[in-house]
């Protein structure tokens, strides 16, 4: 072992940078229209280093996985589907006490990261809705959205089914709209999904033989069996 | 000599002869008869002690300090409950058990090798966070709170921790436990720190974060020295960078969890 410098001297020589110190709880100033309770930050969001990309690729995996999950126990608490780029929910990419912040590009490279089906899956980009006609030139327009899977697609589904079971309605058809807006389902987790979510929800009871889809577009209905 | 009062004459030497005889053969008597009364001792201690570590087994594995009551026991007389692998008992002890693994029962053993099991597991999750690196209070920690929702936490001490970690030493090296500052530390992985590696990351722990800056004006370092050390702590990660601050800085992850 070496000889310890002595610890009086060591003097950081920028005091102005917020010292972080461990026992002070998180603050949680973020607020949601969908859930009035506070998220209660994870110790490691109070680290400065957590908002920037590690360089040693290691380390960087684990910095993905605690990301993976602060994403999906947000999302979850708020009942958050989709996420968007342009305007990010507050206070989940950065901490205004520390005055840190993920840089939009390394949001992208984390998002990118979790879209991966060997990481998990959580976040599927969305594609760009219909081409525009700026970008006729760009091969494809860089995707600005993506729909978070704090729960996986099929579970979901059971989820879903099971609610079909329990409330008698197999055999009935319901409407997309019914599935996410109606009032039968208030209070169920799914509400307000993004449509295009329910759809690889229902694509996994198509596949399952429990459900099927019919109809075009405008009121498309959904049969379960 | 042998005796004050000497007779006269050729049979006094016979007589010497014969006394000394004498006491030899008293001498001997009494010590098979100490060494009886010994081994009968012992043999009642032994019992003692295994039927205390069989009727308190429960206590021994749930209680933190009935278990370093229990250890400090068994170290004043000299019995350490993890030998059991060292310590083969000659003939006496049969089938490769050693005489304490016999007398103890197994559960004070399996309780060390259990947690040591939750040791191995703590510092192989952790290392892509640490670069292997963890303090022991920080196992133990972790291993109290349990492992998810499969098996709740143990209550352990950070002693059990060190002892636990004793008893993987036959299975060979790997963990090795280092003084970091005031800490101990258990690194996982085998590589050593060098000197000007273990500075710095002393000088993390006080801080919490240093910079090259820091380094140099602390230290007196020269400062690409300063930068080798801390790139090789990067590589091994050991630190955590921070990019955001006026200058780089570099975080111990052990401050990651708490909170």
């Amino acid at each position: 072992m070496t000889t310890a410098p002595p610890e009086p001297t060591l003097q950081p020589p920028t005091p102005t940078t917020p010292h972080f110190s461990p026992s002070t709880p998180p603050p949680t100033t973020s607020t949601s229209t969908s859930s009035s309770t506070t998220f209660p930050l994870p110790p490691w969001t109070s680290f400065p280093p957590f908002y920037t990309l590690q360089p040693n690729l290691q380390t960087r995996a684990r910095q993905y996985e605690l990301w993976s999950t602060l994403l999906q126990t947000y999302a979850r608490h708020h009942t958050l589907f989709r996420l968007s780029l342009s305007s990010p929910p507050p206070n989940l990419f950065s901490n205004d006490r520390l005055n840190r912040a993920l840089k939009p590009s390394d949001v992208r490279a984390l998002l990118d990261h979790l879209s991966k089906a060997e990481n998990g899956g959580v976040v599927e980009w969305i594609p760009p809705s219909a081409p525009s006609s700026s970008s006729s030139g760009g091969r494809a327009e860089q995707s600005q959205a993506v729909y978070i899977w704090w729960r996986s697609p099929g579970e979901w589904a059971d989820a879903l089914y099971g609610w079909v079971e329990e409330t008698g309605q197999k055999g009935a058809v319901l409407t997309l709209y019914e599935l996410r807006e109606g009032e039968a389902v208030r209070g169920k987790e799914w509400r307000a999904m993004e449509e295009g979510m329910l759809r690889r929800v229902l694509g996994v009871l198509v596949k399952r033989g429990k459900a099927q889809v019919f109809g075009l577009e405008s009121g498309e209905g959904v049969k379960f069996f | 000599m042998a005796s004050s009062r000497r007779g006269v004459g050729l049979g006094a030497f016979s007589n010497a002869a014969i006394s000394s005889d004498q006491y030899a053969r008293h001498g001997a008597a009494l010590r098979t008869i100490h060494a009886e009364a010994l081994s009968t001792q012992l043999s009642v201690f032994q019992a003692a002690l295994h039927n205390f570590s069989l009727t308190h087994a429960k206590d021994i594995r749930s209680n933190p300090s009935f278990r370093a009551e229990f250890a400090r026991m068994c170290n004043a007389i000299g019995v350490d409950p993890l030998a059991a692998s060292n310590v083969k008992g000659g003939g006496a002890a049969g089938t490769g058990k050693s005489v304490w693994a016999k007398m103890l029962g197994s559960s004070v053993n399996d309780f060390y090798f259990e947690l040591a099991v939750r040791v191995l597991e703590v510092c192989r999750e952790t290392r892509n966070e640490n670069g292997g690196m963890i303090a022991v209070g920080e196992v133990r920690k972790r291993i109290e709170k349990g492992r998810g929702l499969v098996g709740g936490g143990m209550e352990v001490t950070e002693d059990d921790v060190l002892r636990a970690l004793d008893a993987l030493a036959p299975l060979g090296g790997g963990f090795k436990t280092t003084m970091l500052g005031s800490t101990k530390y258990i690194r996982s992985v085998p590589k050593e720190l060098n000197a000007d590696q273990a500075t710095v990351l002393e000088v993390i722990q006080v801080l919490g974060y240093v910079s090259v800056s820091m380094l140099q004006a602390n230290l007196d370092w020269e400062r690409a020295r300063a930068i080798a050390v801390i790139d090789d702590l990067v590589a091994d990660s050991l630190v955590w960078v921070d990019s955001q601050a006026g200058e780089t800085e570099f975080w111990s992850p052990a401050s990651m969890h708490a909170g």
